[in-house]
């Protein structure tokens, strides 16, 4: 079962991560076992492997034998164990398939014990030894190679978006219209997803504003971080940050998507050693703020439905946007019903941490989703609105999974048909 | 050397070996690196550190505690318990007198912290998912802790527990660096840096705001 390669990197792995920060999350927990609700896997499922405490411990025993003088001179006191392949192996699969990096353990410890930093040190571990799914390896990988060659694929990227600005002239009416790419001096360069669903309703609310915009030739989804790969994640953030400074725009603003917003506003200044000249933020944030500088001109009435919201984890607890969404919700639907809990109390939908890519797992999460599938249920919404592209695949396949009967849309979805329904132009979002 | 003495050399022992192993920790800790942080703040980290060593400790403020308010409220006695007991061991030690108006009241809170300190391991044990998570760590680190607080409560009702009260504080205070009970230094750091997460990423304003539906 020993396999010393494999003990030896993931250790390398460890002593290079151990900060103050991690140091202190292995120091901390008394084990006082009430983070155990907190964690949806338990509220859906509850059973030891599922309490956060329990989970962060199997990282915290292999430390304290290496670390700890109890732990190296009598480590049954503190449950110290030696690491091998074989245990090792199970740390993987927990950090990945049991573990959504949510948060939401930590708001509710009363030490606040970071195990999702405890998690995401288990999978810089596990990419490091080469034992990280490999669909995330790969995604993050193709992301690299796309900004090391962008000349390969931009050429069909702007036919692309000539065709979808056409279909832009035609939505809202407007000959002038434009989906602008790599405009140079915009105020704003917007980073999309892949998919015209995250290009369309923001050019609709950008050409209604009249904003100075330009439209990124990458995506903003960054795999590195679910894989707790700094230099990967670094590598896929190199291509926005640079083309932002190229262009020498103001601002950067990321598509509806949870973790790229967290990596690009949070960690990617720290990934580079730098303040970027340019302010990023999520659309999300741009578009309250334009409904509250009175720049949009909004009917509530184009989305009659009762709607609800999902926070996305990583957008409440991680970049501390949960009024913004609400301020737009106020401005575009009739019937806003909030989840209990919501705002940073949230449940995770389950798909977080990039689980959303991992076929395998399917099953566990539609388990872990089951906490919020009754939240939307109990709210009798025929929407569920959602800013995060993830959050939003995993409550489409929980509509399925559940029998919802609802519909799942981006807030900018639900502000662009408002825009459109204005100008009584033809809905979008049908 | 009398064995009352005696007991009261081995407290003042333990207690430097107790400081001189947290400033150790903290040392080693603070020997590591912090991580610098570039991102343009949305908020202000010093509201956040404010918050999350005040309102944000608060039984009402998280989920967990408002469900479990009986077991919280059971660890913040114990530790209430903890400050006072450590409070009375120093000032026997320096022979200050304790008011007569406060010995009584010190003797209840110190008292009421060993029974939550004893009540928690029997939570422990009998209940499945502590237990499991439970080391032998927590184990003696809680029965040392309810112990000392047990005779600094009787010392204060009657003076010859005062040896008993010296030597449970020497055994608790020469284990307290290497075991659990170091977490008193960490739980600076913890919710520290999680404070630093809560006001630089404008979580927490003047007040964590959380909307509940109908």
């Amino acid at each position: 079962m020993a396999n010393n390669g494999v003990v030896n990197k993931v250790f390398e792995v460890l002593e290079k991560q151990l900060n103050q920060p991690l140091k202190t999350a292995l120091e901390v927990c008394a084990r006082c076992g009430i983070c155990a609700e907190s964690c949806h896997y338990y509220v859906s499922e509850p059973k030891l492997e599922h309490v956060p405490a329990y989970r962060a411990e199997q990282l915290r025993k292999i430390y304290r034998r290496k670390y700890n003088f109890l732990g190296k001179h009598f480590p049954s006191i503190v449950n110290a164990e030696e690491l091998d392949e074989g245990k090792f192996d199970k740390l993987v699969e927990m950090a990945f398939s049991e573990c959504t990096l949510c948060r939401r353990c930590t708001f509710n410890c009363p030490l606040g014990v970071d195990t999702p930093l405890v998690m995401r040190t288990i999978r810089a571990m596990a990419t490091a030894a080469g034992k990280a799914p490999e669909i995330l390896v790969m995604l993050a990988d193709s992301a690299i190679a796309k900004g090391e060659n962008p000349e390969i694929f931009k050429e069909m990227f702007i036919q692309q978006i000539s065709e979808l600005e056409k279909e832009l002239k035609e939505l809202t009416g407007n000959p002038h219209a434009t989906i602008p790419v790599e405009k140079e001096g915009a105020r704003v360069l917007y980073v999309g997803l892949a998919g015209a669903h995250t290009i369309i309703p923001p050019a609709v609310i950008f050409n209604e504003v009249g904003e100075d915009w330009t439209l990124s030739i990458y995506e903003a989804a960054n795999y590195g971080v679910f894989l707790g790969d700094v230099e990967r994640a670094r590598k896929i953030a190199k291509r926005i940050i640079d083309e932002a400074k190229k262009l020498k725009v103001q601002e950067v603003v990321i598509a509806e998507c949870g973790h790229a917003c967290a990596a690009l506003v949070w960690d990617a200044p720290n990934w580079f050693g730098e303040t970027f000249p340019f302010r990023i933020r999520s659309i999300v944030e741009l578009v309250a703020e334009y409904i509250q500088k009175g720049k949009l001109n909004l009917d509530p009435e184009a989305n009659p439905e009762p709607v609800t919201y999902h926070d996305s984890c990583n957008l409440a607890r991680t970049g501390g946007i949960f009024k913004e969404p609400r301020v737009i919700l106020e401005a575009v639907v009739k019937d806003f019903r909030e989840m209990n809990p919501n705002g940073i109390e949230n449940y995770c939908c389950g798909g977080g941490g990039g689980l959303v890519a991992l076929p395998e797992y399917y099953e566990k999460r539609m388990k872990a989703g089951k906490p919020k599938a009754e939240q939307i249920r109990k709210t009798g919404a025929k929407i569920v609105a959602a800013a995060c592209e993830n959050c939003k695949l995993q409550l489409g396949d929980l509509n399925n999974y559940y029998n919802l009967g609802v519909e799942v849309k981006g807030l900018v979805d639900l502000v662009a048909n408002a825009i459109l329904y204005k100008k009584k132009a033809k809905v979008i979002l049908s | 050397m009398s064995w009352f003495d005696f007991s009261k050399l081995v407290a003042v022992t333990s207690l430097i070996f107790f400081g001189g192993g947290l400033i150790y920790h903290y040392y080693k800790t603070k020997q590591l690196r912090f991580p610098a942080d570039f991102a343009r703040p949305k908020g202000s980290y010093k509201i956040g550190v404010i918050y999350s060593f005040t309102i944000g400790m608060m039984p009402w403020v998280k989920e967990s505690t408002r469900k479990h308010w009986i077991a919280y409220l059971r660890g913040v006695i114990f530790h209430i318990g903890i400050f006072i007991g450590i409070a009375v061991l120093i000032l026997n030690l320096v022979r200050v007198n304790i008011n007569s108006s406060f010995v009584k009241l010190f003797a209840i809170i110190v008292g009421l912290g060993a029974i939550m300190g004893f009540s928690g391991i029997f939570m422990r044990i009998f209940e499945k998912n502590l237990r499991k998570i439970s080391t032998l760590d927590d184990f003696i680190s809680v029965l040392l802790v309810s112990l000392f607080l047990t005779f600094v409560a009787l010392s204060l009702v009657n003076l010859k527990f005062s040896s008993l009260m010296y030597f449970t504080s020497g055994l608790t205070f020469f284990y307290a660096p290497v075991g659990k009970i170091k977490h008193c230094l960490y739980f600076f750091f913890s919710r520290f840096f999680f404070g630093i997460h809560l006001g630089r990423r404008g979580i927490v304003h003047k007040y964590t705001e959380v909307l509940y539906g109908e």
